[in-house]
């Protein structure tokens, strides 16, 4: 669904390429996700896909097709993307930012029936729904994160990537989101995650890849990918990776660099 | 444009009261009499006091020299001096004084209102003639300070141009010329009035400028020369030399022409606002020599007969 | 409520409108104002209102809503409340055209007209260029640079053209800045007319690209928007709107700053509403401030520009109360 082929980009002014041909698959019915350290390229990844940064080689083909030869908006009928930040300008109700999402197959007029339905089914599956009649400056940073979530939900999309979505999200909330999308790859949608939530990522993704300075360095199953000795040398941080039965996948624990707690 | 200028230049921001005397509404057999009552009442205040007489910024009067270098920023003042023989004594002039021909080869020191202090101590004067606005207290001040006399002379209307003619010629030493150009130009006003005194009086509006709207109110010489042409200004009952009116207010005072220089006279000939006039409709559109009717000066009897003309035409010469 | 929230609006858009037209600085009755209407006044009551007011009406009311669905589009594109029209230089480029053409002598106010638009346009190409120059062609803060630069260009060149020019040229200038729908004629007005159609319908069509811009270039790119080309369209549309009221009003301020607010307030954030509502409310509210101009010290003028700043004012105090 979302492929990335030999992609390369860089930033203008950069000494090393943002990414440097990577390439990786995020089929349908799977929930794949993208780690690695602070300035890896994961981020870049979203932005090559929505067209925001000129490729230096490559292809980003999204739903059959290269992301350069469709307009944005039959690209945003296939893939929802809920970016890392967003602030909107002017506060403005729930309902009505979760109505945004239905721009990409609103006609000229927008607001028909299948668009409202559309934003309920969202708000629910999001658990936002008792927030639609407030506004955007009046929520919580979690709330915030889950109505950006439901608006991407609003879009109805077979493809959806997300940036960093659990954030600012308590224990519960980032197992609640997790959960939310493994349920929609099992229904049918290519899910594409970027995070940093490598133990989230262990639990819930099907295919995780693993990004070093723009380079796929692992690419595989969980169970694959999260190995100490790569893990070490990318984080460049000591660390272990158990393995707890009730748990049913490795878990990461960093470790304390140097010696015993002063006291 | 020079009438316009020099006006709204020289006098935008008086507003005074109307002193008795002074402005609006000449009865009409008192025309004659009124102008040179006017200039006998000057006079006879200059003949009694000399030694404590003050300028029109209130400061003395510079009396006892004989002054050989003499600036003069104003046009009016440019021209008299040398009706009063000395423009020979003339060491600079502003930008604007033309008149007569030969002032174009006194040296040209820039504004009239808020000049160059330096320059004008520059070219080493003993008498600095200015325009006595607000704006150039701050310069008189300057130029004082550097021990320059200064004279500040306001020449809005007839009698404060007649005062003037008094006060330089007492100043350079010349009083019995200026009397003698005070003599010939109240004659020359009196004779117009005479000669228009039984004619009916059309009304007219002058055009100053465009954006925003001003016209001539009482309070200027023009006015005043309207008068004694046998005409009527529309704005005669505004107190000041160039006020600002909203375009209906001309509409309902409807005058029989309108006052206007060459160049506006072509525009106004397009098709726009104006034409909802009848006079500018008709083509009744005055078009004022400005050489002979932008300042107050020594040929004020000739702009009066020339506005006479235009007003009259055919009755009077 | 929100949906109807335009309809007291356009009645007291209308209100103002009559009120404007049977009040000036000469006193006439309700019934001489409607005679001339109808056609059947004197003459001089006939020219004042049919070559007088009403000109000036259509002027302010086109200008006002020009300035408003301006300013509600830069705002929403440039993610700011604080945008107003002549943020890309508009302002400084169109004085600096008037004020040449003042110095120049030509006071038609035809030339003066066409010499601000020229200014204008020049200088919103200019910031188009050095933000193309700068590789950023759509950003909002590069554009915004450029046009502080631009216009602190313009401003030093307007000081050094009214330095040492005559009386008149000065006073002519300035007057122009301030704002004037004074010398109204009817071809201004059609003309305006022209420039909201040819640039406004547009916007209006634009107005839910605004919507997902207001969110960010990444998110409206996510919705489906080309951000950069949108954004592009949107301020060259904005500030051909503003250009032109320029042109035929000089510089009237704050209007395309407060208007939106107001547009926001009454029926939300979606754009095809807000400026639809911001072209009424601008209308509506110089009408009102030229009212006020014309007969707050008749027979004078005030300049409109002052009127408008004046309402700056309760509004800034408004939004500082609102903000704590």
């Amino acid at each position: 669904m979302i492929r990335f082929r030999e992609v390369s980009a860089r930033y203008p002014g950069a000494a090393t390429p943002a990414l440097d041909r990577v390439s990786l698959d995020a089929p349908a019915q799977v929930l794949t996700a993208v780690v690695g350290p602070n300035g890896s390229g994961k981020s870049t990844l979203i932005r090559a896909m929505l067209a925001r940064i000129p490729l230096a080689g490559g292809q980003v083909i999204v739903g059959g097709q290269d992301v350069h030869d469709l307009t944005r908006r039959e690209a945003a009928r296939r893939v929802a993307v809920v970016v890392q930040r967003e602030e909107p300008a002017f506060p403005m109700r729930v309902r009505d930012y979760l109505a945004l999402g239905r721009y990409p197959h609103a006609g000229a007029w927008g607001g028909g029936e299948r668009d409202a339905a559309a934003v309920e089914r969202a708000a629910r599956d999001a658990e936002v729904a008792e927030l639609l009649e407030r506004g955007t400056d009046a929520l919580s940073g979690g709330e915030w994160q889950r109505v950006r979530l439901a608006r991407a939900l609003a879009q109805e999309t077979p493809a959806i990537a997300l940036d960093e979505p659990t954030t600012f999200l308590d224990v519960g909330h980032e197992m609640a989101a997790f959960e939310l999308l493994a349920q929609l790859a099992r229904a049918g949608r290519a899910v594409f995650v970027v995070s940093h939530q490598l133990n989230l990522v262990a639990r819930f993704a099907h295919h995780v890849v693993l990004l070093h300075r723009g380079r796929v360095v692992a690419a595989g199953a969980p169970d694959e990918v999260m190995r100490a000795a790569v893990l070490e040398s990318v984080y460049e941080w000591p660390l272990v990776v158990a393995r707890d039965p009730a748990v049913g996948a490795p878990t990461l624990i960093p470790l304390r660099r140097v010696g015993p707690p002063r006291s | 444009m020079s009438v316009f200028r020099f006006v709204r230049g020289f006098t935008n921001r008086l507003r005074v009261p109307v002193r008795a005397g002074g402005a609006p509404a000449w009865p009409r057999r008192a025309v004659g009499i009124g102008v040179a009552a006017l200039s006998v009442a000057c006079g006879s205040r200059v003949v009694d006091d000399t030694s404590s007489r003050r300028d029109d910024f209130g400061n003395p009067v510079p009396l006892g020299g004989r002054p050989t270098r003499i600036i003069s920023l104003i046009p009016t003042t440019t021209e008299l001096l040398f009706a009063l023989g000395a423009g020979g004594r003339l060491v600079g002039r502003t930008h604007w004084d033309f008149y007569p021909d030969s002032a174009r080869l006194v040296p040209d020191l820039g504004n009239g209102i808020r000049p160059n202090v330096e320059v004008l101590l520059g070219a080493r004067p003993d008498l600095v003639v200015l325009y006595a606005s607000a704006d150039n207290r701050e310069a008189a001040r300057a130029i004082r300070a550097a021990g320059v006399p200064v004279l500040a002379l306001r020449v809005d209307l007839i009698a404060e141009f007649v005062r003037a003619t008094e006060t330089l010629g007492l100043v350079i030493g010349a009083e019995d010329r200026a009397r003698a150009v005070i003599d010939s130009v109240t004659r020359s006003l009196a004779s117009v009035a005479a000669a228009t005194a039984g004619l009916p009086r059309p009304s007219v509006f002058f055009l100053a400028y465009q954006n925003p709207l001003l016209t001539i109110g009482g309070w200027s010489y023009l006015s005043q020369l309207v008068t004694i042409a046998g005409g009527r200004n529309v704005f005669a009952d505004l107190p000041a030399p160039s006020p600002q009116v909203a375009f209906e207010e001309v509409l309902r005072r409807n005058p029989d022409h309108l006052v206007v220089s060459p160049a506006t006279a072509a525009e106004l000939r397009r098709p726009g606002r104006w034409q909802a006039l009848p006079a500018v409709r008709e083509g009744r559109l005055l078009i004022m020599d400005t050489t002979l009717v932008g300042r107050p000066g020594v040929r004020l009897g000739e702009a009066a007969r020339s506005l006479a003309r235009l007003l009259h035409p055919g009755t009077v010469r | 409520m929100r949906r109807l929230a335009w309809l007291p609006l356009a009645a007291l858009c209308l209100a103002a409108a009559v009120v404007a037209v049977a009040v000036g600085p000469v006193r006439l009755s309700l019934g001489e104002v409607w005679g001339a209407l109808a056609g059947n006044a004197d003459a001089t009551v006939t020219a004042i209102v049919r070559e007088v007011r009403l000109p000036r009406v259509a002027l302010a009311l086109l200008v006002g809503a020009a300035l408003g669905m301006s300013g509600a589009v830069l705002q929403g594109t440039l993610r700011n409340a604080l945008a107003e029209p002549y943020l890309l230089g508009v302002s400084g480029g169109a004085a600096v055209g008037a004020v040449v053409m003042v110095s120049a002598g030509a006071t038609a106010p035809a030339a003066v007209s066409l010499a601000a638009f020229g200014g204008a346009v020049t200088a919103v190409a200019l910031v188009l260029g050095i933000a193309r120059a700068a590789g950023a062609r759509g950003d909002p803060r590069v554009l915004l640079m450029a046009g502080v630069v631009i216009g602190a260009f313009a401003n030093a060149a307007i000081l050094v053209l009214l330095a040492n020019a005559p009386g008149d040229t000065v006073r002519g200038a300035l007057w122009w800045m301030m704002g004037s729908v004074g010398a109204a004629e009817w071809n201004d007005a059609a003309w305006l007319a022209g420039a909201l159609l040819v640039a406004g319908a547009p916007l209006v069509h634009w107005s839910r690209d605004l919507d997902a811009l207001a969110l960010g270039h990444d998110s409206a790119a996510a919705l489906g928007v080309e951000a950069d080309a949108a954004s592009r369209r949107l301020f060259l549309a904005a500030s051909l709107l503003a250009a032109a009221s320029v042109a035929s009003a000089g510089l009237v301020g704050f209007v395309g700053l407060i208007v939106p607010h107001i547009a926001r307030r009454l029926v939300g954030v979606r754009h095809r509403a807000v400026l639809a509502v911001a072209a009424i409310a601008g209308a509506a509210l110089l009408v009102l401030a030229d009212l006020a101009a014309r007969t707050a010290r008749a027979p004078a003028e005030l300049p409109l520009g002052a009127v408008t700043a004046l309402l700056g004012v309760p509004f800034f105090l408004t939004l500082l109360r609102r903000a704590r």
